[in-house]
């Protein structure tokens, strides 16, 4: 009954993601990350890393979480047809950073006259509870909200996870639901980026299904009505939270509000 | 820029002496001057508006719908076997906390017989002798109170937490985390740290929960186990407890010797005590009244504000005092006067606007995705509109109470830490620190050295600053920074930036 329900679930919600499917060409490399010190204003500086694939200097300062100067990072994003070279590398927008636990030297690149990127308020972004909000009203299907996750790792990712978490929780206030299944999912399936096979550890998928449902009990969800599940298949869909990119859709918890 | 040092005292001292020689009269409030000392269970009355001076200028304490009597008031009683109360280390003069000027007054005053002085916490350690100074050196010269910490932690429902670090005692010069009744070996096990009392005013912004969530965990609010609704998560130094009611209730235990149970009406009068004061700095020796010539300094404008706002988002942090940027074009000011306002308002501007490199400081560049390092300001963390602490829960690691960024203090324990899970995000698997902070409460190894961030209101009345005294000035806070994250402030910013925390 349960599987059937997703099915449907799926059946009704693939054709509408599938118009806004990518038709852009992943990157996706392994590199030692630099921070070139730029200086436009809060949280300006720029992140760039070099790809051993095609040689390329990337400019990865757009992902939601940035790199860690000591660490490698494991890059996943596209280019950004017609983007300026602020920081002085080939825009990758969307673009995902994972911090990986490989160390690496730091590395600190001087402004040389690159501007840098002037912060500005991502879109997903987790609102104050004083500010008027859209109400979401109660449908007759599930509602399905997805929460991505930076790859080998269960943590929330800030203005992007936490706004699909948020949604959760508002949504489950407003409409009551029934039930709620909460399905995690790691890329446990290898696949190789510039010759280095990845493969999440299959435990990251209940660990993140657990860390969204922690998310909705403490936002005074009914426990009760809370399911926890490790999904079988991890498959690469189309999802809001990966903007087109198709790894990171396998690295995910579904949330599936049922009326 | 304002006067001299010499002068300054010299004013702090004319001061001073003005108060005391109306105090010795024989009266506590003569000519609207009171003690500076607020005794438990003197009973004087707490007035609607108080001013009283300080070495930068004078701190306006504000009671809401005051005056209250404070006889048989549970907040200004002696409750426990010390004599002591919630007064005796949140001091109106003192911000509403304590200041080790007001430490070193009150030990020439009474010596070691003085309550504030109790063996359990206002000594180095209960074990050593009491009536010597050096016993008490820690309250004395840095302002600090002997915090003991159980070890393994305890969740707040009572039961252990297993940590991901083992700690042993590195150096130990107060004695106490050797020692066979209080230490680390003893039949409690024990950890004791040494911190400062954290201002009690100003509460509806320490409470204030601008946002459901808490972004340096990943997780919304935390959850109070006792009554079941989110905290703001930004009471206590180390989090250890959540609301006001369940701090009553440990520091009655813990600081006042009160082996008793606080009954719910002194817990619901204490609160809503606490719930009326507001405090900032009200006026400047140099600058004159805080809240004129278009700025908006005192702690009225605290009161009459929403609690909670985010800074970026809003009103920006400190912009109470941008009108000051002009001035110049105020014919009714003297030349000083318009120049230390003008550098209030630069210090106010250098607070959100100069960037810096933030690295390898947790619960900032790990585990939150914002990037080690990263290139951001002062408001950055001290985000809050008016209030200048974190909106989210405050819970980061400055380096000022681990090595090898922490300055020397030989005065203070030194523990070892040894995570035996991952190691620590930037320290590495070993840590030495004089207080592991959060990493106390979580029991986890990437908590070490997190102390959260607290109010920036009334500090020219509350030195020694940061949560282990390290800064005699505030100065010295401004030139920890400086080191910290090799900022490479100038002599003016420098300036600006003590000249607008003395205006707070």
């Amino acid at each position: 009954m349960r599987l059937r329900r997703t099915l449907m679930l799926w059946a009704w919600l693939l054709p509408a993601l599938a118009s806004a499917a990518p038709a852009r060409e992943d990157v996706q490399f392994i590199a030692c990350p630099a921070y070139r010190d730029t200086d436009a204003g809060r949280k300006s500086g720029c992140w760039l890393a070099t790809s051993r694939v095609d040689g390329l200097r990337y400019d990865i300062t757009r992902s939601p979480t940035k790199p860690d100067w000591n660490h490698a990072v494991l890059v996943e994003g596209q280019v950004a047809e017609g983007a300026a070279d602020t920081c002085g590398g080939i825009v990758l927008d969307p673009v995902r950073v994972s911090v990986l636990p490989d160390a690496c030297p730091r590395m600190m690149l001087p402004a040389q006259g690159a501007p840098g990127v002037r912060f500005g308020l991502p879109r997903r972004n987790v609102r104050p509870p004083h500010e008027a909000r859209e109400i979401y009203t109660k449908g007759s299907e599930p509602k399905l909200i997805q929460v991505p996750f930076d790859y080998g790792n269960d943590f929330t990712i800030y203005q992007l996870a936490d706004y699909y978490m948020q949604q959760a929780t508002l949504f489950a206030q407003d409409t009551s639901p029934s039930r709620i299944e909460v399905v995690g999912y790691a890329a446990t399936t290898p696949w190789t980026v510039a010759g280095r096979v990845l493969q999440e550890d299959p435990a990251l998928a209940r660990a993140r299904a657990e860390r969204v449902a922690l998310w909705l009990r403490l936002t005074g969800v009914d426990p009760d009505i809370i399911e926890v599940r490790v999904g079988s298949e991890d498959k690469v869909v189309p999802m809001e939270g990966a903007d087109g990119l198709r790894e990171p859709s396998r690295r995910r918890v579904d949330v599936i509000l049922h009326p | 820029m304002g006067l001299s040092s010499k002068k300054r005292r010299h004013w702090l001292q004319r001061s001073l002496i003005l108060a005391g020689g109306l105090l010795a009269a024989g009266s506590a409030w003569v000519a609207g001057v009171p003690d500076r000392w607020w005794d438990p269970g003197e009973g004087r009355v707490f007035p609607a508006q108080l001013d009283l001076p300080n070495e930068a200028g004078s701190l306006r304490v504000i009671l809401v719908d005051g005056p209250m009597p404070t006889r048989g008031h549970p907040f200004f009683e002696p409750l426990g076997k010390y004599g002591r109360a919630c007064v005796t280390c949140h001091q109106p003069a003192d911000g509403m906390s304590l200041s080790a000027a007001s430490a070193q007054e009150q030990w020439r005053r009474n010596g070691h017989k003085d309550p504030l002085f109790a063996a359990y916490d206002g000594s180095n350690c209960p074990d050593l002798p009491q009536d010597r100074r050096e016993s008490h050196s820690l309250l004395l010269d840095h302002g600090l109170i002997r915090i003991p910490r159980p070890w393994p932690p305890r969740a707040a429902d009572g039961s252990v937490i297993t940590p991901d670090f083992t700690i042993e005692v590195e150096r130990d010069p107060t004695g106490c985390n050797l020692s066979k009744t209080w230490g680390l070996a003893s039949k409690e096990p024990t950890i004791s740290v040494y911190r400062r009392p954290r201002p009690v005013a100003n509460m509806k912004y320490i409470e204030a929960m601008g946002f459901n969530f808490d972004p340096k965990q990943g997780l919304p609010l935390p959850v109070d186990p006792e009554t079941g609704k989110p905290a703001s998560g930004n009471l206590m130094a180390d989090r250890r407890v959540l609301t006001l009611e369940a701090q009553m209730r440990d520091a009655a235990h813990h600081h006042l010797g009160f082996r008793e149970k606080l009954s719910a009406g002194d817990i619901a009068r204490i609160r809503d005590f606490e719930s009326r004061v507001y405090v900032a700095q009200q006026s400047s020796r140099v600058g004159g009244d805080l809240d004129s010539g278009g700025a908006q300094g005192g702690p009225a404008m605290l009161r009459d504000s929403p609690a909670g706002r985010l800074g970026s988002q809003g009103i920006p942090v400190w912009s109470e005092f941008d009108a000051w940027a002009k001035a110049d074009e105020d014919p009714g000011l003297t030349p000083e006067q318009r120049e230390w306002r003008k550098s209030v308002a630069r210090g106010a501007e250098i607070f959100r606007e100069r960037t810096f490199l933030i690295n390898d400081s947790s619960g900032i560049n790990s585990r939150i995705g914002f990037g080690n390092p990263m290139r951001d300001r002062c408001a950055f963390c001290h985000n809050m509109s008016q209030m200048g602490m974190d909106v989210a829960p405050g819970q980061v690691d400055l380096g000022t109470t681990t090595l090898p960024y922490a300055d020397p203090a030989p005065h203070l324990p030194l523990f070892k830490i040894t995570c035996t899970g991952q190691p620590h995000p930037h320290y590495g698997r070993e840590i030495y620190t004089h207080d592991p902070g959060f990493a106390l409460t979580t029991g986890r190894c990437a908590d070490v050295g997190k102390i959260t961030l607290q109010t920036m209101r009334g500090l020219a009345a509350r030195p020694p600053y940061f949560s282990n005294g390290a800064a005699k000035t505030l100065r010295e806070v401004v030139e920890y920074y400086d080191r910290r994250y090799n900022i490479g402030f100038s002599e003016q910013e420098i300036q600006d930036l003590v000249n607008l925390m003395e205006a707070l």
